[in-house]
């Protein structure tokens, strides 16, 4: 019996592990290739990131790995580290990421890779040929362009390997605020003015909160600074020529100008200014009209600081304005009736005149004498070095604001080649608007809103009291209030709490905790944020061989980082694909890799 | 009046019936974790599988409680546990089929009367042959298992009827203080039955070993009292169960478990629930997060014990060097020392990591470093006493050099309340290494630690909470077990408490 029941259950066990499947067993009877290259070595990359890109450096890893690599991760804790390590050379990849600001396509490729680009490290001259080719374009010409750089800067060379366009996410207390106020632009930065409390009774009562995510401000210079750390705050603070709309169009709305003109051969940009701005600027807590017009020699004071790198000590931004050649007042009314708008029959005058009240009568040389309502206006000619459509989304860049041409005189006083940060005291540095004894707020403002004090928790922000008074452009809320908080779970936490009503960047993988609470809303929109994998093109294997980078290219799926962020990323080949169609899509392929690999190794 | 006097004093020192009361109510505990378990999901009705676990533990709460009050009513009336009630047990080890572990334990207490330490080792060694089994198996219900899961689960299996065949021999004929000679060979099959991580098998061995070949008696009586004190203890019993648990499946899920379903990430299976193909659901990547954890016990182990053995051999070098030579030396070592326990361990360790980099030796060392003082200190204050011992004297009569002294006769007989602090603070270096990966300073993020997983969970807790769950309970568990069994051994060999 006891033999029997044993024979019995060996049986049972013997037909059940018949049933089990091993891994070798499946794999084989799957592709029957797992892509790791037989006799040769497996090739190591070193791939670099900072800890806020662990998911994405985890899927690289991965995709590296399962194409025959062997990958070492380079993982550092913030940007400083991650940039010395960078600078260092220690690593064959590096995970970066761009966001065209200005929403032009030129923008996105410039700094990057052409040869002397402030963040290049491609150089190639075919690529130079081609990016300075499509910057004299008009959007129509310039498409077919941008697709032969992406052939030649990822298919043909492989410089960079594209991993997935993001989109912008942005969480609004709908109990708070009223949802249809608050934009959410592609490119720019948010607009506070356009944005009201549902209740309207509590404008100047309660301010708006905000939040983001760095305390250290660079600069409240606008030229001095292009980071998330000012992006928003200068974007709000100094008004500018023209604007971009949330679908990365230019306008004059919410601008300096009632509109404007480029004029035949692309090379000259006409601006017919507004007169109902003044500078305001803080006095005991308070913002206070200064009772100076922001006016056409203001324009001309901060568009040529912005294009000349010696005109403030640390000038991050002139790299963006160096196509201007010149900005003036026009003084001839002349002018503007004999030079023809580009690509139409119509003058610069009929254009600038379009939809405005009183037609112009005159054009003024000084600001005070300016008086739209009886036809006296200023007008502001931008000449470029060579034609260059793209230049107004420069113009509609952060770093672009106009800044008081007496304040910036009379503060920045010092020799700029001696310039000595302890002693002197630049305009727009953070120490005079930080809370305590060197608190000296001598900002003048252009925009909507002016910067009162900050510490390291948050900055409050009140009201040009002069800006656009009485228009629909009028600020709605009296005070702002940003607060500083880094970690995206924890401004995440704010916003739900209801400690801030406005959170921008919610994380991808948080979107159904927000569309789920009763109180919020989240309000999606396409970015131009591309994140991308960077090639080493100095002293390592991937920088000698095109081979081995094509490898590498063929080995990123980007349809597996679509599925890990649950479809909230967007294909991408270059940083131009958000801005440009190109129609370039890049399509993993183990059996590419697999040849390029044996190609590499027979090198 | 006088015998029921005596009753009740059975009835207080026996150690059978805190055991009882102990099972029940756990036993009733696990029930309602799972009867809350099976309504809380988010499908409409009732998740059978788990409800039906909930019958099973309830069942057999109530019947522990049953057999408890019997238990109660024989120690009242007559002193001991009857046979009958004894019997019983028989029946309540059917629960092993329910993974009730408390339960079987007892009941394995229950059915045996006269018990020696091999008789537990002999039931636990079997209860973690059959848990690492039942463990290793979860992987039938996977699309594929590894290429050496047969073999590995057929020798597992054929190990466990070894075991089993070595726990009923034990019961027939081994006794208190010897064991037939034939036993050793016995004895030396089931050592190396102890190479799959189940180190009961290796202390029954040894055990059997010294009883068989007839051992000095007195050294068995020691074995014997240590074993009885920490046995008596039974959470530092499954505490030390659940630590050798650990350690065995470290060790087999090396054959037993794909790393791939591990590391390797799967876009088509992310964030899903717990089932029977992903027992702990699976993660953000898509990754099998019970899989993840089996194999994240060998870094937090490996991690805690090497952390642990290393600052106490460090420190008690140096603790034994300033408690025996003169004060000189103690003041230079000790002062130095307290310059390092003046800096926190923790910072230390961020330090560490942070200047040479993230990887599992550099956690080792970091976590080392930081926890030497203490262990030296707990040597010195040993060693200063212990020297002043006869036996000191005797050996400095006989002309021994002092190192010999020290390292023969005054360390080995300091050595009980390092073993017992070394046990307890084993628990705070897995948490520190569990810290540390959570942080993002420990090992590699892809790589299966209890720190990094739980980490993952912590950014869903509010829409994957298992994710945190599971690894924080892994976590838990372990730390406690640690302590149980540290207290356990402190009860065992402190000598203050003899």
């Amino acid at each position: 019996m006891k033999k029997k029941l044993l024979t019995l259950t060996l049986l049972l066990v013997l037909v059940l592990a018949g049933c089990v499947k091993t891994k070798s067993e499946v794999e084989s009877e799957g592709k029957g290739d797992d892509g790791k290259g037989g006799l040769n070595e497996k090739v190591q990359i070193e791939v670099l990131g900072m800890g806020s890109g662990e998911e994405d450096l985890n899927i690289v890893r991965d995709e590296l790995i399962k194409n025959g690599f062997d990958v070492k991760l380079n993982i550092q804790p913030d940007y400083g580290t991650f940039s010395a390590q960078k600078d260092a050379g220690n690593f064959d990849l590096a995970l970066s990421s761009w966001t065209t600001v200005t929403g032009n396509p030129d923008y996105a490729v410039r700094a990057l890779f052409k040869s002397d680009g402030a963040n290049s490290l491609v150089e190639d001259a075919k690529i130079d040929e081609l990016i300075d080719q499509a910057s004299a374009e008009t959007a129509d010409e310039y498409t077919k362009t941008y697709q032969q750089l992406e052939n030649q800067l990822v298919t043909e060379k492989a410089f960079i390997a594209p991993l997935y366009n993001s989109f912008k996410a942005q969480g609004v207390n709908k109990e708070v605020l009223n949802p249809d106020t608050v934009r959410l632009a592609k490119s720019r930065a948010i607009a506070w003015e356009t944005i009201d409390f549902k209740d309207a009774a509590i404008r100047t009562s309660e301010p708006l909160v905000s939040q983001q995510a760095i305390g250290d401000l660079t600069s409240l210079d606008p030229i001095k600074g292009n980071d998330g750390s000012i992006n928003t705050l200068n974007t709000n603070m100094y008004v500018r020529l023209v604007n971009l709309t949330d679908e990365d169009e230019v306008v004059s709305d919410g601008s300096l100008s009632h509109n404007y003109a480029m004029a035949e051969g692309n090379s000259d940009y006409y601006f017919l200014l507004r007169d109902d701005i003044n500078f305001a600027s803080v006095s005991n807590g308070k913002a206070i009209d200064t009772g100076e017009r922001v006016g056409a020699e203001d324009v001309v004071f901060s568009l040529e600081r912005a294009k000349d790198k010696d005109s403030v000590p640390d000038h991050r931004t002139y790299s963006l304005h160096e196509r201007i050649k010149s900005a003036e007042i026009v003084t001839d009314l002349k002018e503007l009736e004999n030079t023809k708008q580009s690509g139409t029959d119509e003058t610069i005058l009929e254009t600038l005149e379009n939809g405005l009240d009183t037609k112009l009568s005159g054009v003024v040389e000084n600001k005070t004498n300016a008086d739209n309502s009886k036809g006296n206006y200023q007008v502001v000619k931008v000449t470029t070095t060579e034609p260059f459509p793209q230049v107004l989304n420069y113009l509609a860049h952060q770093s672009a604001g106009i800044v008081s041409e007496k304040q910036v005189k009379s503060i920045n006083t010092y020799d700029v080649a001696s310039f000595n940060l302890d002693k002197d005291i630049p305009y727009g540095d953070q120490r005079t608007v930080t809370e305590g004894v060197n608190y000296n707020n001598q900002l003048y403002a252009s925009g909507p809103y002016i910067l009162v004090k900050k510490n390291d928790y948050q900055a409050d922000f009140v009201k040009n009291p002069a800006y656009r008074a009485g228009s629909e452009f009028e600020p709605k809320i009296s005070n702002v209030t940003v607060r500083f908080i880094d970690d995206a779970d924890s401004a995440l936490s704010a916003l739900r709490n209801g400690e801030i009503h406005l959170f921008n960047g919610v994380p991808e993988t948080k979107y159904d905790l927000v569309e789920k609470a009763d109180n919020l809303l989240l309000q999606k929109s396409d970015s131009n944020a591309v994140t991308y994998l960077q090639f080493n093109t100095a002293g390592r294997e991937v920088s000698k061989s095109e081979n081995l980078r094509k490898a590498v290219l063929f080995s990123i799926n980007q349809d597996e980082f679509l599925n890990y962020y649950q479809g909230n990323k967007k294909k991408a080949y270059s940083t131009v694909s958000p801005l440009v169609d190109t129609g370039n899509e890049l399509v993993a392929d183990s059996s590419k890799v697999k040849e390029f690999l044996e190609a590499y190794h027979k090198e | 009046m006088k015998e029921s006097l005596n009753n009740r004093h059975a009835l207080v020192i026996s150690k059978e019936y805190p055991q009882a009361n102990f099972t029940w109510i756990l036993s009733l505990a696990l029930a309602l974790i799972f009867l809350w378990n099976s309504f809380s999901t988010k499908i409409e009705g009732l998740n059978l599988f788990v409800f039906t676990l909930f019958c099973a533990y309830t069942v057999t709460a109530v019947f522990q409680l049953f057999i408890t009050m019997k238990m109660k009513r024989d120690l009242l009336s007559t002193g001991e546990i009857r046979t009958t009630t004894r019997r019983l047990g028989y029946i309540q080890l059917a629960s092993l089929l329910t993974g009730n572990i408390f339960a079987a334990a007892f009941a394995f207490t229950l059915v045996n009367k006269r018990k020696t330490p091999e008789y537990t080792f002999a039931v636990y060694m079997l209860l973690t042959q059959l848990a690492v089994i039942a463990i290793s198996s979860v992987n039938l219900f996977k699309p594929y298992v590894s290429d050496t899961f047969l073999i590995a689960m057929g020798s597992l299996l054929l190990i466990a009827l070894f075991h089993l065949a070595a726990l009923i021999l034990t019961v027939r004929y081994v006794n208190e203080y010897s064991a037939p000679p034939w036993m050793s060979v016995l004895a030396v099959v089931l050592m190396v039955t102890a190479l799959t991580g189940n180190l009961f098998a290796l202390l029954l061995g040894w055990s059997l070993f010294m009883k068989s070949k007839r051992f000095d008696s007195s050294r068995l009586l020691k074995w014997n009292v240590m074993w009885e004190k920490i046995t008596r203890n039974s959470t530092a019993v499954l505490g030390m169960f659940f630590i050798l648990l650990m350690f065995s499946i470290s060790i087999t899920s090396r054959f037993t478990f794909d790393y791939a379903l591990a590391v390797e990430n799967n876009y088509s299976a992310i964030l899903e629930s717990p089932s029977l193909v992903y027992p702990f659901g699976t993660d953000n990547f898509g990754r099998d997060v019970f899989s993840r954890i089996v194999f994240g016990a060998r870094i937090s182990l490996l991690v805690g014990f090497a952390s642990t053995v290393i600052p106490g051999l460090i420190g008690g070098f140096l603790g034994a060097l300033a408690g025996y030579y003169s004060t000189r030396i103690d003041n230079w070592i000790m002062r130095l020392l307290d310059i390092l326990y003046s800096i926190p361990g923790i910072l230390l360790a961020i330090a560490i990591i942070a200047a040479f980099g993230a990887n599992t030796v550099n956690l080792i060392i970091a976590l080392s470093v930081g926890s030497i003082p203490t262990y030296a200190r707990t040597m010195r204050a040993n060693v200063l006493m212990v020297s002043n011992y006869d036996f000191v004297d005797s050996a400095k009569a006989l002309g021994a050099s002092d190192f010999s002294i020290l390292f023969k006769q005054v360390v080995p007989n300091s050595l009980a309340p390092m073993i017992v602090k070394s046990t307890l603070t084993i628990g705070g270096a897995v948490i520190a290494t569990s810290s540390l990966s959570y942080l993002g300073l420990g090992v590699e993020p892809h790589i299966p630690e209890w720190g990094n997983i739980l980490k993952v969970g912590s950014t869903y807790l509010e829409t994957n909470s298992y994710l945190a769950i599971f690894p924080g309970l892994a976590i838990i568990l372990l730390v406690l077990s640690f302590n149980f069994l540290g207290d356990g051994l402190r009860d065992a060999l402190d000598p203050k408490l003899d």
